[in-house]
């Protein structure tokens, strides 16, 4: 088994599906991952399941790669239920999850602005860009920025679940040179295709970030990092001064007030 | 059972379960003197920059690691919310802690009892009136020496 657990997530699932299936159970979506070079011990690990579940999963998995076996069934306690573990963040951690709240209310609204560029007579260039300069300036400068020169220093740079943020981070800066291009040629299918190419990757990227790796992260993080990131994230923020996150979340309540809008009338 | 959580009495000497063991010596993590709220300087060199732990005063005595857990790597500073006077002195000197000294956590360690609160309010109002910002976190202990929770606040 330690030899398994040792192995790609990605290679496990392909030898054994089952495995993949049991993950999905325990809401471990590594099935639909385009990477899989995650350990499986790591992803175990990472979920930061209860005891009690961990062992059933280990159990389970063990079966299913090797069903003659005789593994002895973990010992559960039927009264004892396993409640869904509250996740807490550090306070610099915590910034980053409310600056999430910001970048979502953006992502709720692209369909909504797409629908609007595609029945215009002509693409309305500067609700486009503006939209892009929010997702440059806000969620990418301001945002990610924190956290691939802040929060992933304090952990394996080269851990696959990072480098799949880094990954991500990229490919959402491709989507939306796209989108640019689309708005500079006029051209509403490459602007639709991309803005909600962004929207569904940016949905699954914070998810991951907000559910597994902040809390991962926090977990390995001591006092004095924490107090450290605090301080660095402070300094980042007053470089930029205040007046940037006010001016965003101005611009993302005028998009709801005009699109939130349109939709009750 | 009734009247100050805080002062009643309760005896459980009779508990039999310590997970634990008895072998080695553990040496004191203490590297400061003095340790007490009233008499310590927030420009003591040993606060400045640190990770601090306000302590209230039952808690090493309750937490059978205090050293080992808590107190290693961290400077101190101890009180009790419920007997000592001139709090407002203890709010000054948080802030002062923060501002000044410019330390980098503070730990709030109390008892579950709930005039031990007082000292986590403390340390909130100390950092309300202070113009740096720092995380804190709160621990509490139980009255039979086990951590009840752990969180930022």
């Amino acid at each position: 088994m330690k030899n398994v657990l040792n192995k790609e997530i990605k290679e496990v699932i392909n030898t054994y599906p089952e495995v993949g299936r049991i993950l999905d159970e325990y809401g471990i979506g590594c099935v639909p991952c385009s990477v899989g070079s995650c350990l499986l011990k790591d992803v175990v690990g990472i979920h930061n399941l209860d005891p009690q579940q961990e062992a059933t999963l280990m159990y389970r998995i063990e079966k299913a790669i090797y069903p003659d076996r005789n593994v002895p069934k973990p010992v559960v306690d039927v009264n004892k239920k396993s409640e869904p573990k509250k996740i807490t963040y550090s306070p610099p951690v915590k910034k980053l999850v409310d600056e999430h709240v910001l970048i979502k209310r953006l992502l709720a609204l692209i369909p909504l602005v797409v629908d609007y560029v595609e029945n215009s007579a002509k693409v309305d260039k500067d609700l486009v860009l503006k939209c892009v300069d929010f997702i440059r300036t806000y969620a990418d400068k301001y945002h990610h920025m924190k956290e691939e020169d802040i929060l992933f220093k304090y952990v394996d740079n080269n851990a696959e679940i990072i480098q799949i943020m880094f990954k991500d981070h990229d490919t959402g800066r491709g989507h939306i040179r796209q989108v640019v291009e689309g708005a500079e040629k006029g051209n509403k299918a490459q602007i639709k295709e991309h803005l909600l190419a962004y929207r569904d990757l940016l949905t699954q990227h914070i998810k991951k970030e907000d559910e597994i790796l902040y809390p991962w992260i926090d977990r390995q993080l001591s006092t004095t990092q924490v107090g450290e990131m605090f301080r660095k994230c402070n300094e980042a923020d007053a470089s930029v001064g205040d007046e940037l996150p006010r001016k965003y979340e101005k611009f993302i309540i005028g998009l709801e007030e005009k699109f939130l809008q349109e939709v009750t009338k | 059972m009734s009247g100050c959580p805080g002062s009643r009495t309760i005896d459980f000497s009779e508990k039999t379960s310590q997970e634990g063991s008895e072998t080695g010596k553990r040496p004191s993590q203490l590297r400061q003197w003095p340790i007490q709220l009233h008499l310590v300087s927030p420009m003591a060199p040993y606060f400045q920059g640190k990770d601090i732990l306000l302590a209230a005063d039952c808690t090493a005595f309750a937490f059978g690691d205090f050293h080992k857990d808590y107190l290693k790597g961290k400077s101190i500073a101890i009180a009790c919310p419920k007997l000592d006077s001139d709090q407002e002195v203890y709010i000054e000197k948080i802030k002062s802690l923060i501002d000044d000294a410019k330390i980098n956590t503070l730990t709030v360690i109390i008892m579950q009892v709930p005039c031990c609160f007082g000292l986590a309010q403390i340390a909130k109002e100390g950092l309300e009136k202070a113009t740096r910002k720092i995380p804190i976190k709160q621990i509490i202990v139980g009255l039979e020496g086990n951590i009840l929770s752990e969180e930022w606040i």
